[in-house]
């Protein structure tokens, strides 16, 4: 079946002639060994491994939430970059930059509803993942940790959300993070100090605007970057580990049936 | 006494017994599929998707703005983001210690410990009930205070039906 479509066809044929040959680095895939060697010479697809089981497929294994929450975190960090382009973090200069951006900046409103309405979005979303995660099961060895960093990623995402509502400084911002920072200071022993540290002050200030700035515009998202890193290539690594079948579902191959081919 | 195998090969060593790893299950092949296409087309179907939501919704509704933050006008309701309502909610009735501290530090530790804890090998939702119910109280619970605390909450942190008062902002 696979063999007539690499083959024949339009596609194939103009594979063979030399312009296509300059074109398409790599000769046609043509047996599986083929196609996964595709995918391992891909740069994009060494995220993914080769094969998965036919199950996680279909929606309601995951609800595709996890590909839902990366790629609202990719809408935040285009539609982040164009605002940072137009804001400064003064108390003096946020909400006129702010209204400028609304009524000044091409495209400036629409870019601020896309990352204030993905952000709302990505929490709802993050939250969803980990709760399907968990009704699946998929919490159970060998994705213990996977799971661990998955709690930490949901935990940046709310401080992301929480630093970034802050910036607009307008009364909303204003009064929210006064009294979110509060509930920070209800932790014994250190809440006090954590609170301050948060601030930069006892009250939201200039300096809680500019620290608050700092860590949603590179700390956290730095941090984000790498949790989630570690989180896809752990997805990976233990999709692959399907200790039933013995099968190597990173490179596709059946490593015992290769042996025997190589004996013969 | 022959001492090959139907094709042709000799046989040097016969073991009786089961091996050492337990018998091998044959690889459930028509149960694995390649990740390009399948995978990757419902993955891009389903970022395209939200992608456009985000798109649309963001056409149609505007990111609020209020006036401009004035430390000596406190607003009535004071309300957190509304992932933290529930947490207000909860401090509404009890002490900072329990509500602020112990409740969240313990969601937070109990989700981390969870696979740790909960380390049955069943992955069913059936075979491991203490940890589906512990989770599912805990979670309608939580989104239970987040809408009233979002919703239901006017001044004085008072309670308010939100078609008659909306306090909730987004």
């Amino acid at each position: 079946m696979g063999l007539t479509d690499e083959t024949s066809g339009v596609i194939a044929r103009l594979r063979r002639t030399p312009v296509g040959r300059s074109i398409f680095r790599s000769p046609p895939r043509v047996t599986p060994r083929d196609r996964a060697a595709g995918h391992w010479s891909s740069f994009l697809l060494h995220i993914y491994p080769v094969k998965v089981r036919r199950a996680e497929l279909s929606f309601k294994y995951s609800w595709y939430l996890g590909v839902i929450s990366t790629v609202l975190l990719g809408s935040l960090v285009v539609s982040g970059i164009y605002l940072m382009f137009f804001y400064v973090p003064s108390p003096n200069q946020a909400y006129t930059n702010i209204q400028t951006i609304q009524t000044e900046v091409t495209f400036g409103q629409y870019v601020r509803n896309v990352h204030r309405w993905s952000a709302h979005m990505m929490v709802l979303a993050v939250a969803m993942h980990m709760a399907k995660v968990f009704y699946r099961g998929a919490y159970k060895p060998p994705r213990q940790f996977n799971w661990v960093v998955g709690v930490m990623l949901l935990a940046m995402t709310l401080l992301m959300s929480f630093t970034g509502y802050l910036l607009p400084w307008d009364q909303l911002a204003f009064w929210a993070v006064t009294v979110g920072t509060e509930m920070a200071s209800y932790v014994p022993l250190v809440g006090g100090d954590v609170q301050e540290m948060l601030l930069g002050g006892s009250v939201v200030g200039a300096s809680t605007l500019l620290r608050f700035y700092v860590l949603h515009v590179a700390v956290l998202p730095a941090i984000i970057v790498f949790l989630l890193m570690i989180h896809l290539w752990r997805w990976r690594k233990d999709s692959m580990l399907d200790l039933d079948t013995g099968l190597d579902l990173d490179t596709g191959l059946d490593l015992d049936r290769e042996l025997e081919t190589a004996d013969d | 006494m022959t001492d090959t195998t139907p094709d042709g090969r000799r046989v040097l060593g016969l073991v009786p017994g089961k091996p050492v790893a337990g018998d091998r299950k044959e690889p459930e092949e028509q149960n694995l599929v390649m990740v390009w296409p399948h995978l990757l087309v419902r993955h891009a179907v389903a970022a395209m998707s939200v992608l456009l939501s985000v798109l649309l919704i963001s056409v149609l509704f505007d990111a609020p703005l209020r006036s401009v933050a004035n430390p000596t006008d406190t607003p009535n309701p004071e309300k957190a983001p509304w992932y933290f309502a529930a947490l207000q909610e909860l401090l509404s009735h009890f002490h900072p210690l329990i509500a602020g501290v112990l409740v969240p530090g313990g969601i937070i530790v109990g989700l981390i410990a969870l696979p740790y804890i909960d380390n049955s090998p069943h992955e069913r939702p059936n075979r491991r009930k203490v940890a589906v119910a512990t989770f599912t109280i805990v979670l309608v619970a939580w989104i239970i205070l987040t809408i009233i605390g979002f919703a239901f909450r006017g001044p004085n942190w008072g309670w308010v039906w939100p078609w008659q008062e909306w306090h909730g902002e987004l």
